[in-house]
């Protein structure tokens, strides 16, 4: 079955939803968001859910206070079926190297001065927000509470729901197979349903951005790595704030269902997009849990699973229509964080296509900035 | 096919049925377990030797059924509540089923119940002739059913009717009532995979092993396909919950 759309957006996730949305809300018609599988089915779905303002570039930083100021109302934002679940308990960010301790202190001084309330904590002042911690590991802390976490299928659906409500059409359960061009113009996207012909593709595809990339003739310079994550069974409430650190590679946070949700990151993981799970990552996981959070090792693993991060040379993501294909645009290369900035992604991507000033100046956040060598380094990933 | 929809095949029924001479000479046990599991109880709870013994615990139990009296001890010592008894010899026209029941509230004796098949669907109209819960039995209790006798290998269950409502809970771990199941589904949400995301059903501690089935019944009622065909969610380690202090060595998993 063929069609014509104003504009294809290629992924169900929390981005391709959140484009949808807000370009519905500025009075965009006809537009089409192609999933794969179901919303939420990818990195979305897999992610560890939380959202943090405490980043060490003032780009990071101010995406991420624009997206926590936008959950701050969802609800009555999106006027939501199920309650997005968000809950700002802060997030505990410990700093276990001298190296870090310095790193902290700087971003500290960055984010007081863009409005972000983080404050520079000794261990044992840490060790009060979670007690059940073991301080003699670390050498300071950074805590942020407007930092916190929600569900992202809910968060996904209400921003779904909310842009079908705008008249926005989802087609699940379809794979597009092809992107047509002319002229150095975007036509169209064949699809195992069909073609639907259009002026304008976002590629919001996660790990599969570079293979849309690949279809359009564009370069993605991204590659998806698989990162590991386990789940506990649900207990009373016992830890407020998420606990993190990059040194020590471990995030950790319960949810307000009562499970704890823990990963950490792995230089060798897999690149060639398999999201199966390994028996290493169950027992490092443990090791560095019951190590830094002795507490925990009474709590049982129910499951554990795999999703991937989109990554860019810089851990920043890319913004932005190319200089190559005219009305193909990208919003991808979250490298791990394209949950909680979702909100600025819709809100920055739709006002970037319809070519109006961007509430925040993403204009280096481009693909190319990566030809020009302006990379803007992210210290703080896990 | 039984991995994804819990039925065991035609072939799978005829290789555990006892001959009909058998069955004309009293009661018998029908050992309806098709998977290589960990599990012996079968074995060792039969005081007549009438299950071979496991060379490997992981074999599926061998009956000799001209040593089966029928007691129903192994009925209550499975675990897996995959022991039947059938007694074709109850009267002329009547078998009698003893069904393994772990669910609340238990059958008055007496009543007419819906005699249900192993795809749980209705077949005729059962008396339940007896309700055994002793101690012994260690909260499974035995439910005997009078049936048609040329039902006895096929009921397998039975409906208390208007048991199932929109209260019934499909999703025991995280609490998923069936009502609530039908209004996402009612939503759009149509495979189990969304199901389990949008409602959590399916990853609490028994992860799935109770509602999945139970799930995928609904949604083939709701959408017209063949649970055998419907996609099925990944299976994830760990297998059995186990403590995190118990992976690095530390901690007792009990």
């Amino acid at each position: 079955m063929n069609k014509t759309a104003n504009v294809v957006i290629i992924g169900g996730g929390i981005s391709g939803c959140s484009i949808a949305y807000n370009l519905a809300k500025k009075g965009v018609k006809n537009i089409v968001v192609i999933e794969k599988q179901y919303l939420a089915s990818g990195s979305t779905g897999r992610c560890g859910a939380g959202i943090r303002m405490q980043w060490g570039t003032e780009r990071n930083c101010l995406l991420a206070k624009l997206s926590t100021e936008f959950y701050e109302n969802a609800n009555e934002e999106l006027e939501v079926v199920h309650d997005i679940e968000f809950k700002q308990g802060g997030y505990l960010i410990v700093a276990a190297t001298e190296k870090e301790v310095e790193q902290f202190k700087k971003n500290v001084a960055l984010q007081n001065s863009l409005g972000i309330p983080t404050v520079y904590l000794s261990p044992k002042e840490a060790k009060e927000i979670i007690p059940h911690m073991d301080e003699s590991k670390i050498l300071g802390a950074t805590f942020c509470p407007k930092d916190g976490h929600l569900n992202p299928f809910y968060t996904t659906e209400a921003f779904a729901i909310a842009a079908k409500r705008l008249g926005v059409e989802f087609m699940t359960y379809t794979t597009v197979t092809g992107i047509t061009t002319k002229n150095g113009k975007v036509t169209g996207v064949h699809t195992d349903k069909g073609y639907i012909s259009t002026p304008i593709i976002v590629n919001a595809a996660g790990g599969y951005s570079k293979i849309i990339g690949q279809m359009a003739g564009v370069d993605v310079p991204i590659y998806a790595q698989r990162h590991q994550i386990l789940v506990t069974e649900p207990v009373e409430p016992l830890q407020d704030p998420m606990y993190m650190s990059f040194a020590l590679n471990i995030y950790c946070q319960q949810t307000p269902h009562g499970s704890f949700i823990m990963g950490r990151g792995d230089d060798n993981e897999p690149t060639d997009m398999r999201i199966t799970s390994s028996w290493q990552f169950m027992e490092e996981m443990a090791k560095t849990c019951c190590e830094l959070l002795p507490l925990l090792s009474k709590l049982r693993v129910i499951r554990q699973w795999a999703g991937l991060y989109t990554m860019t040379e810089d851990a920043h993501p890319i913004y932005g229509g190319v200089k190559e294909l005219e009305g193909f645009y990208l919003a991808c290369g979250f490298s791990g964080h394209g949950f909680m900035l979702g909100p600025a992604t819709g809100l920055l991507m739709a006002e970037t296509i319809l070519g109006e000033t961007t509430t925040i100046d993403i204009s280096n956040l481009d693909k190319d900035r990566f030809e020009r060598g302006e990379l803007i380094l992210e210290p703080s990933v896990v | 096919m039984l991995e994804r929809t819990g039925i065991p095949t035609k072939a799978e029924i005829e290789s555990i049925t006892p001959s009909d001479e058998r069955r004309r000479k009293g009661p018998v046990a029908v050992i309806e377990c098709f998977q290589k599991i960990p599990c012996n109880p079968c074995y060792t709870s039969c005081k007549f030797g009438a299950i071979r013994e496991f060379k490997d615990i992981n074999e599926r139990p061998v009956l000799d059924f001209d040593k089966c009296t029928g007691c129903g001890i192994c009925v209550v010592n499975c675990p897996g509540l995959a022991i039947f008894i059938i007694d074709e010899t109850y009267s002329d026209t009547e078998a009698l089923v003893k069904i393994p029941y772990e669910f609340v509230p238990l059958p008055d004796e007496g009543i007419f119940v819906t005699a249900l098949n192993r795809e749980g669907k209705p077949i005729c109209r059962a008396k339940v002739v007896k309700v055994q819960n002793a101690k012994f039995q260690d909260k499974t209790p035995v439910v005997s059913l009078a049936v048609p006798k040329e039902y006895s290998m096929e009921v397998r269950f039975f409906n208390i009717d208007d048991y199932f409502s929109d209260s019934t809970y499909i999703c025991r771990c995280e609490e998923l009532t069936l009502g609530e199941l039908r209004e996402l589904i009612r939503m759009g949400y149509r495979t189990l995979d969304e199901i389990k995301r949008i409602s959590r059903a399916g990853m609490g501690p028994c992860q799935g092993r109770t509602c999945r089935q139970l799930i995928m019944q609904e949604l083939a009622k709701a959408t017209g396909q063949k649970m055998e065909e419907m996609p099925m969610t990944t299976f994830r380690p760990p297998v059995k919950a186990i403590k995190l202090g118990a992976l690095t060595g530390g901690v007792d998993n009990e």
